[in-house]
């Protein structure tokens, strides 16, 4: 086996070795050819200047005192990043900024929702996990505002002019930015530090102040990017006419919905990859079951806001549509329209991977059998519904494959490029998933109460009726003008929140008491369902990178849309695959960076240093070294030897 | 040998995204540049007109993003496909030229029945053609299923150039030239609106200069 392992060293060695010796000698060759002697350059006589080396030297200072002094000031436009210019350098930073603010915000929110369902219930497991999904929050929040100011000075620095109009209008807002950014951190550590030493109702309260005043400064921020892209309030040449309506513009509010609902769901996965991580590594059951447990609590929360997100993302649309159908055609129809399909597969992997976790996690609960038979049937479902969203309606094609189809579309597969197709498919998607969702809370129980058998006939009846409706709307649209087909949208979404809701309460009811058949056993789950969630938080990140990118490049090459024009040499929009590579060196980024939040985080775990070294007393006391507070400040006490 | 949990988190996170990037190089790739500043010269031909007129639908005036050229079926706006010869009798009392200054000036004024509002003014931001941009276009227009008669000299309800003439006695605002008219030959033009005054509502043919135009069938009002 050694001498095996050995010979393919070798194997490998011999050509690394002589790639570093060919290194080696050109290296040395070029480093002898530099220093080699040559003669010294030197003019001919003719061309040599007669004026005295002094003389010549004092003119040119004088010349550039001169200069210095009658320089005119000039008000730079913009002004050049090195190596990735400008506008990477911005949409890195922006986006890390943006990531960490939207952890930072949507972490409080599920922990004070945990922490009350922990002081209604009594019960400490719900008080200790927010808890511990509030200690990711102190170093994110010096993070995020980090991020925030270097944003602020890139901003100032690269795109001066832009900002200082920017500045201009909101300049109202900045004040009680600013306050509330002082009150968020009061609530912060207060929430943070003082847990367990107030009453439980004080610190719920601070809970909750924290998630007020941070939904604040998310709802201004977010005023001045939706101004860039729909702004309202000012005149065609940009002047200010009401600050209120700068700030109101149309697609504020929708960008405020999806924005809250979205943190949550990216909250929620990466909380969820920090207890995978921690799962991972964790030495005893005791610490898997917990860290298992928190791991579904965290991917509940994130599938739990996901499911509701595409409906905020249809209002954000329609409001992009609403004020200007140019920029939502754009959007879904022109430079943007492939990158749905991106989209499609990342929200088609974030679908998949759910569910597989949910099907995972079944394990852990006995007397599962029952419900997994319904798996493969979900699953096709799933694949089917992830196949027609990913299914672009111009088909990438040679020019005779092109005449061959009679157009860029696919005479059959086109049909299911097109909205119709799509709505209907997302929407069986996330009714499929909730399902699972439901087979999940089910596992392990049976329902006792006298109605049971008309209360699963409801549920399926809900269930099915919901699935033909959304399926026969989509049908519909093809035979329709298009000012009605858009509007199948609303009865589509209407209808699958029904199911939701409607299903979901008559749940809550049928299994209240019900009888368990088995315990949910925490901890006993595969490891691969960890890397599933860390992936999903990959996945979410990703997403966000990607959608970010399309709200922000939508406006193409205005800075302000229809105001302020961008004339910079990055005016242009990049294509898709260089978008998705700055999307991916930022996630990177941002993981490596969380990977320091969660290792800084979980350092209150180790034991103290002063516990790892022998109390004073067992220091052989030499007179040099000095012992304080149990610290040893030696490396080595003298005398060890 | 067990690779420990940090590579292999690392592995992950690296191979998904790569992943995701991998997928970003699978689709198009359309570097869009900002629409080129398009010269116009005074002495251009009706034909040249066109041919700036077409570059200017899918460039700088964005029209194709939304209207097709040659597509039936379930259409989201109205194909421009033989749209000359509808902008004829589309709204009756409006001349061809007429008809599409008002879509382009005034697009809520009359929608196409079956279609939703939602061109924008083509004369203001973000779009922003020029007067002279938009002469272009509708030359272009009029070459899709007719004869294109405009020239930098046609004036509209919208538009007057500033070396126009008079209108002629009899000759509706618009108008295209009498037949046997030397091609290229400028239409007459309308008198100008007042500085600062409202876009002109065209009156409909035969119209008495400063009666109060009717309605016209099919006429949307925002």
């Amino acid at each position: 086996m050694n001498g095996a392992m050995n010979r393919k060293l070798l194997f490998v060695l011999g050509p690394v070795t002589g790639v570093v010796m060919f290194v080696g000698v050109v290296m040395i060759a070029t480093f002898l050819t530099n220093r080699e002697y040559r003669e010294p350059y030197r003019a001919p006589a003719a061309a040599v200047d007669a004026t005295p080396r002094v003389a010549g030297l004092a003119d040119e200072r004088a010349e550039a005192e001169t200069n210095a002094r009658t320089k005119i000031y000039e008000e730079a436009e913009y002004r050049t990043f090195p190596v990735v210019g400008s506008r990477v350098a911005i949409w890195a930073v922006a986006q890390l900024h943006l990531l960490f603010a939207a952890f930072v915000l949507a972490v409080p929110l599920f922990a004070f929702i945990i922490e009350v369902i922990g002081y209604k219930t009594g019960d400490l497991r719900y008080d200790r996990l927010a808890h511990e999904f509030t200690r990711l929050l102190s170093v994110s929040f010096s993070l995020t505002a980090t991020f925030g100011a270097f944003l602020t000075f890139m901003l100032i620095a690269l795109y001066p002019k832009f900002t200082n109009y920017l500045m201009s209008v909101f300049s109202p807002t900045f004040l009680p930015y600013v306050l509330l950014f002082f009150a968020e951190a009061f609530f912060l550590y207060t929430y943070y530090y003082g847990w367990g030493k107030f009453h439980p109702r004080v610190h719920l309260a601070l809970g909750l102040g924290l998630n007020l005043v941070g939904t604040a400064i998310m709802f201004i921020a977010n005023a001045w990017l939706t101004f860039m892209m729909s702004p309202r309030g000012v005149s065609e040449t940009g002047a200010v006419i009401s600050v209120w309506d700068a700030v109101y513009n149309f697609t504020w509010m929708p960008i405020n919905v999806h924005r809250v609902i979205a943190n949550i769901a990216f909250g929620g996965s990466v909380a969820a990859a920090y207890a995978a991580f921690k799962f991972l590594t964790a030495e005893s059951d005791e610490e898997r079951a917990h860290y298992d447990w928190m791991g579904y609590i965290g991917n509940f929360v994130a599938i739990s806001a996901f499911l509701p997100l595409p409906f905020a993302g249809y209002w954000l649309a329609s409001e992009i549509y609403a004020y200007s159908q140019t920029l939502g055609l754009q959007m879904m129809g022109g430079a943007f329209s492939w990158l749905f399909i991106i989209q499609a597969v990342l929200i088609g992997n974030l679908f998949l991977a759910a569910n597989y976790y949910l099907w995972l996690g079944m394990g852990r609960v006995e007397g599962v059998q029952p419900l997994q038979k319904f798996i493969k049937y979900l699953l096709i479902g799933i694949a089917l519904c992830f196949m027609v969203w990913a299914t672009p309606r111009s088909i990438i094609a040679t020019v005779s494959e092109v005449r061959a189809m009679g157009g860029s579309a696919h005479p059959v597969l086109g049909f299911l490029g097109v909205m119709s197709a799509k709505n209907t498919a997302v929407n069986i998607l996330i009714l499929t998933t909730f399902m699972s969702f439901l087979l999940y809370r089910r596992t392990g129980k049976i329902a006792a109460v006298a109605w049971a058998k008309a209360g699963h006939a409801a549920q399926l009846a809900i269930f099915a009726g919901v699935a033909i409706f959304v399926i026969f709307l989509g049908v519909y649209g093809y035979f329709v003008e298009a000012s009605v087909r858009i509007g199948l949208s609303v009865p589509q979404v209407t209808s699958v929140l029904f199911a939701m809701v409607s299903i979901t309460a008559i749940d809550v009811f049928l299994f209240r008491g019900a009888k368990r058949t088995g315990e949910v056993r925490w901890g006993r789950i595969p490891a691969i369902s960890q890397y599933v969630l860390i992936f999903i938080a990959v996945t979410f990140t990703w997403l966000m990178g990607l959608m970010g990118y399309v709200r922000s490049g939508l406006r193409q090459h205005w800075h302000v849309y229809g105001v302020i024009r961008d004339t910079s040499a990055d005016a242009f929009t990049p294509t898709l695959g260089f978008a998705t590579q700055v999307v991916s060196v930022t996630v990177l980024m941002f993981f490596v960076l969380i990977g320091v939040v969660f290792w800084i985080t979980s350092l209150h775990e180790r034991a103290e240093y002063r516990a790892l070294v022998p109390s004073p007393e067992k220091v052989p006391h030499t007179g040099a070294d000095m012992v304080l507070d149990g610290a040893r400040l030696s490396a080595e006490p003298r005398g060890a030897d | 040998m067990t690779i420990p949990v940090g590579p292999r988190i690392g592995a992950l996170v690296l191979a998904t995204t790569a992943f995701y990037g991998y997928v970003g190089q699978m689709v198009p790739q359309n570097e869009v540049q900002p629409p080129a500043e398009i010269l116009i010269r005074a002495d251009l031909t009706t034909p040249e007109m066109v041919e700036i007129g077409r570059d200017i639908t899918t460039g700088k005036g964005l029209c194709r993003t939304c209207h097709t050229l040659g597509q039936t079926g379930a259409l989201r706006f109205p194909d421009l496909d033989g749209v000359a010869v509808r902008a004829q009798s589309r709204v009756p009392g409006l001349s061809e030229v007429e008809y599409f200054a008002q879509s382009l000036y005034e697009p809520d004024r009359f929608i196409v029945p079956g279609f939703n509002p939602g061109m924008p003014t083509i004369n203001r931001p973000p779009i922003g053609l020029t007067d002279q941009e938009i002469l272009c276009v509708i030359a272009y227009l009029q070459s899709l299923g007719g004869t294109p008669t405009v020239t930098l000299q046609t004036a509209h309800p919208y538009y007057t150039p500033p070396a126009a003439a008079p209108p002629a006695p009899g000759t509706a605002p618009g108008e295209p030239p009498a037949q046997g008219a030397a091609p290229g030959a400028a239409p007459p033009a309308a008198a100008p609106p007042a500085p600062g005054a409202a876009p002109v509502v065209p009156p409909p043919q035969g119209t008495a200069p400063g009666t109060a135009p009717a309605p016209a069938a099919g006429t949307v009002t925002p």
